[in-house]
């Protein structure tokens, strides 16, 4: 992009000059949904402030008309309209009384997703979207986050990876698998290496720096089983849960009792998964996608409504052009109801089951979301299925609420919930 | 008289209502089900059904048709307590308890079909088709871990892995481990050569990394048939249509190999491999002992493929085989004829063609006389003697023919003829296409260098057709944007970049308002990408986007911006 051009437009205080705007709608009038999330954020990496109109057209964006903004759309193919002053304050006026709010989206936030370096036979959703979004962003792993990085960077994606260090228990039927033994390698390697015992106590010593993270004033962003198994090796503090594979000893047979839910972000009284042989953690899961004898099937759920003015950091989080987005599978699907700590705000839930999907809440002077599922356009994911080729869904609800993620932390003002 | 013909009259009368009657029982429930079932009335075609099942005798069948009709009528739960009976009565029967576990299945009764599965094993404890049949199941259901602990199970339970082997190379298949899957599937092949095509389309979805490592377990010795077929198969799917010929045709050609090459020829053909088909048929001939005719027409379809790779030579050559048969001229006329006379005017053998076609044209008929007439006439046109193409033309009385007419008015530069000619043209060529679009194009009524290119073109001499284009463009002005871009798409075809960024360059820059502009910066941008010049490729695409934002081919100049940027990524 030409950022030198953007810049030199950034000096202008657009905020006190009759800029023209253009508006990106967010309804069904866009071309590219996932894209638009990018023209918003590079606009801002620019410096060029904008806004996020919550619930006006599907949670559009407003962003000065500047030749470079517009040619960025053309390339990417966002849906960008002019809007002339009298259609502005009339929107204005309709956000004003209605249930809708503007927020100023004012720094692009840096991000940082934890990822492995080699990727295993299967994708991250999340990684995707940035990268078909062109959000830039920072690869760590488990040398940076033990070196203490991760606050350099304001919103913090995790991989989905297994925080119990149980390599996701895919021992149970990849043991023989190259990629697995490679993984397996890798994390034994790492663990020496950065003075852990055993690969438990190094994921264990991540997870610690995760929760620090967000407790110092980060966003943390997480899917699929790394929601679960980050929850887990929190509480698990001081807690044997590994089966022998894992780092040689039996779990605790006690450690249900001894796990400590203060630690966790968003779950508590949750029951660990005893056997070493059935591919499941915790009853934290409600779909237990991986146990054929548990297997729930998959719905849809609904998207929350919330009170734009009044709570617009869960507002930004569901703003989407869709209210009921069907459902797809991870290694955590969703999140039993029985699970979730009283201060867990839902997002979204499955109508009737006894699982939520979305859930959102604070700790410390951060916050976290997590979401269940790996890929929401790959509802039956199964490991070396190729990567979901997102120029095939711009449009998708499920990846909104991904990209909802990544631009929340840009908001001006951090706005209290009644 | 009278009471004796009313007597006769009635029991002609009571026969024939008698064999009505026994007509109507004549049917059997089951064949009665049958035929109920054939003309789609589900409902007495399950009560035949049911019917029979009660009579006895093919229980089986009158399961299975059961199965069949309340599955139209979505009342497959009513099979049900149907299939718990006949269990009962036979615990071991394989086919009703298979018919139970698709039943749960269909029913999406998970933890039933896990269920029936368990009590099938437990009575029948040393039969290995209740986990054959589950883990196929299984598989299908996309739950491979699940059908992996099956058939863990059924090995340790039976004390063998070779009565699943089928089912695991699957799994493995299915659960990406393509070097086991493909161990599995030669030992499958090995002793079943025809699971070669099952195995193929297991190994199909092989990532490229894993290929080489799936084509060393077929390759490695013994050279089995079952074997090479299966590569042979999987490689043909890959795109790799020479090793897979390469595989297949180091067998011992046998009877069995012989067939396996036909199949492959075909294969090959089927999917517009011709030069790989070529070399199977010739093989075969080869090898083949066959009568006369048989071995003619054998050289003749590799004669053909040979002909669709644009391998003239060698299509004449299979024609000589042909005649060398011994067949007799009736025969030759019919089966080698149209090839040996295709193949020398493609050479540009037209005089040969020619007196080809007189030496046999009395053993061919009127129809196929003329077909083979055109064909000497395209002759003369790729040898460049369109006077000679009009002779044979009119000599054979084909002057009512429009396209040939419009062809050669356009070769002889005289536009304004073809452009009413070719109007009526019936086979959509390439040539054909951008010869109506030029002549839609142009308002010129004549132009030779137009001419010269498309005699070029029908000769095959791209290159020389290229610069003739080039050269019509500053001639034919008005068409000129669409002559630079047919002279470069040209040099594309030939790989020749070089050539070909110059004319794009002309087209964007000196016609940026014509239609072809758009289709120029997208191929400007490939040929740039191909030189590794990525910043200059993106560039071009980006200027297709903005400039033509309404162009049809935008979405593709995102996808090579999405492409590049990726492949700079990483």
């Amino acid at each position: 992009m030409a950022a030198a051009a953007l810049a030199r437009a950034a000096r202008v205080d657009l905020w006190h000059t009759a800029v023209p705007m253009l508006l990106v709608p967010m309804d069904d009038d866009q071309q590219n949904h996932l894209k638009a999330y990018g023209l918003a954020y590079n606009t801002l990496k620019a410096g060029i402030k904008g806004e996020w109109l919550l619930n006006y057209k599907g949670g559009s964006f407003l962003i000065p008309d500047l030749p470079e903004v517009r040619k960025r759309a053309a390339l990417a193919g966002v849906t960008v309209t002019p809007i002339a002053d009298a259609d502005l304050e009339a929107a204005r006026s309709e956000i004003a009384s209605s249930n809708m709010d503007s927020i100023v989206l004012e720094k692009a936030p840096t991000i940082a997703v934890y990822s492995p370096p080699k990727s295993p036979p299967w994708d991250d959703a999340v990684t995707l979207a940035l990268n078909y979004a062109e959000i830039p962003f920072t690869n760590v792993w488990d040398e940076q986050v033990v070196a203490g990085d991760l606050p350099k960077y304001d919103w913090v994606h995790l991989f989905h990876e297994d925080f119990t260090g149980q390599f996701n228990k895919l021992y149970i039927n990849s043991r023989g698998a190259p990629w697995f033994q490679e993984q397996v390698t890798r994390d034994q390697d790492a663990a020496k290496r950065l003075g852990f015992a055993s690969v438990p106590a190094l994921k264990k010593a991540v997870a610690e720096q995760v929760r620090a993270f967000v407790q110092h004033g980060g966003f943390l962003f997480a899917m699929c089983g790394a929601t679960e198994t980050l929850d887990l090796a929190l509480a698990a503090h001081d807690v044997d849960i590994d089966g022998p594979f894992s780092d040689g000893t039996p779990m605790d047979p006690n450690a249900d009792a001894k796990m400590d839910w203060s630690r966790a972000l968003a779950f508590q009284n949750a029951h660990l998964e005893t056997s070493p042989l059935v591919n499941a953690m915790s009853d934290i899961d409600g779909h237990q996608a991986n146990v054929p004898s548990r297997k729930q099937p998959l719905g849809a759920f609904t998207l929350f409504s919330f009170a734009a003015k009044f709570d617009p950091v869960a507002s930004m989080l569901v703003q989407n052009h869709r209210t009921v987005v069907p459902d797809f599978y991870g290694v955590t699907t969703s999140f039993t109801k029985a699970t979730l700590k009283s201060a867990d705000i839902i997002l979204a839930n499955e109508e009737g089951a006894p699982w939520v999907k979305y859930i959102h809440g604070d700790s410390g002077k951060g916050s976290w979301t997590f979401l269940g599922g790996h890929d929401p356009e790959d509802p039956q994911h199964a490991i070396g299925n190729p990567a979901t080729d997102l120029s095939l869904h711009p449009n998708s609800p499920g990846y909104r609420l991904i990209l909802n993620n990544v631009l929340f932390p840009a908001a001006k003002k951090k706005p209290l919930k009644t | 008289m009278r009471s004796n013909k009313t007597l006769a009259a009635r029991a002609v009368l009571f026969v024939a209502i008698a064999t009505a009657q026994l007509h109507a029982q004549d049917p059997s429930p089951l064949s009665a089900g049958y035929d109920a079932e054939q003309r789609g009335d589900w409902a007495e075609a399950a009560a035949n059904y049911r019917k029979a099942l009660h009579a006895g005798g093919n229980t089986a069948a009158s399961v299975l048709g059961l199965e069949r009709v309340f599955a139209e009528i979505n009342h497959t739960d009513s099979l049900l307590p149907v299939l718990d009976t006949v269990i009962a009565e036979r615990p071991k029967d394989a086919v009703f308890r298979s018919v139970q576990l698709r039943a749960l299945r269909m029913l999406g009764r998970q933890d039933e079909e896990r269920a029936a599965f368990e009590r099938w094993v437990r009575d029948a404890p040393r039969d290995p088709t209740p986990y054959r049949d589950y883990a196929r199941a299984l598989l299908e259901e996309g739950r491979p871990q699940t059908a992996d602990s099956i058939l863990d199970r059924a090995q340790r339970a039976l004390g063998s892995g070779r009565e699943f082997l089928v089912e695991t190379a699957q799994l493995r298949a299915t659960m990406g481990l393509w070097d086991a899957s493909a161990r599995a599937w030669r030992t499958v092949v090995d002793s079943a050569p025809d699971l070669a095509s099952s195995s193929a389309y297991a190994l199909r979805p092989t990532p490229r990394p894993s290929r080489d490592k799936v084509r060393a377990v077929f390759l490695a010795p013994p050279v089995t048939l079952g074997a090479r077929r299966a590569l042979a198969s999987v490689e043909l799917a890959w795109g790799d249509a020479n090793d897979a010929w390469m595989a297949l045709s180091s067998v011992r050609p046998d009877s069995a190999a012989v067939a396996a090459w036909d199949e492959f020829g075909d294969a090959a053909s089927a999917q517009g491999e011709w030069r790989t088909a070529h070399d199977a048929f010739a093989a075969i001939l080869a090898v083949s002992h066959a009568p006369p005719p048989a071995l003619a027409r054998l050289a003749i379809r590799a004669g053909d493929a040979a002909l669709r790779a644009g391998d003239a030579l060698s299509a004449l050559a299979m024609t000589n085989r042909a005649l060398a048969t011994g067949i007799d001229s009736g025969t030759a006329a019919r089966v080698v004829l149209p090839l040996k006379i295709r193949a020398l005017s493609a050479l540009g053998r037209a005089s040969d063609a020619d007196f080809t076609l007189s030496a046999y044209a009395k053993f061919a008929d009127d129809s196929s006389r003329a077909r083979l007439t055109r064909d000497v006439a395209w002759g003369y046109v790729r040898s460049g003697d369109i006077a000679r193409a009009k002779t044979a033309v009119a000599a054979a009385g084909l002057g009512d023919d429009r396209e040939l007419a419009g062809w050669l008015a356009l070769y002889a530069g005289d536009l304004g003829s073809a452009r009413t000619a070719l109007r009526q043209a019936d086979a959509p060529t390439a040539d054909l296409v951008t010869a109506l679009a030029l002549l839609a194009r142009t308002r010129a009524d004549t132009a030779a260098v137009v001419g010269r290119a498309f005699v070029d073109l029908a000769r095959g001499d791209t290159a020389a057709a290229a610069t003739q284009f080039v050269a019509a463009s500053d001639v034919v002005r008005d068409a000129a944007p669409l002559l630079l871009a047919t002279a470069a798409r040209l040099h594309t075809a030939r790989r020749e970049d070089a050539e070909a960024i110059p004319l794009w360059k002309k087209v964007v820059e000196q016609y940026a308002d014509a239609p072809e502009a758009p289709e120029a910066d997208l191929e400007w941008g490939r040929a740039l990408a191909r030189g590794h010049d990525v910043q200059g490729a993106m560039s071009r695409w980006e200027h297709l986007i903005l400039t033509y934002p309404s162009s049809a081919l935008v979405p593709q100049a995102r996808r090579e911006v999405e492409a590049a940027r990726g492949s700079a990524t990483s």
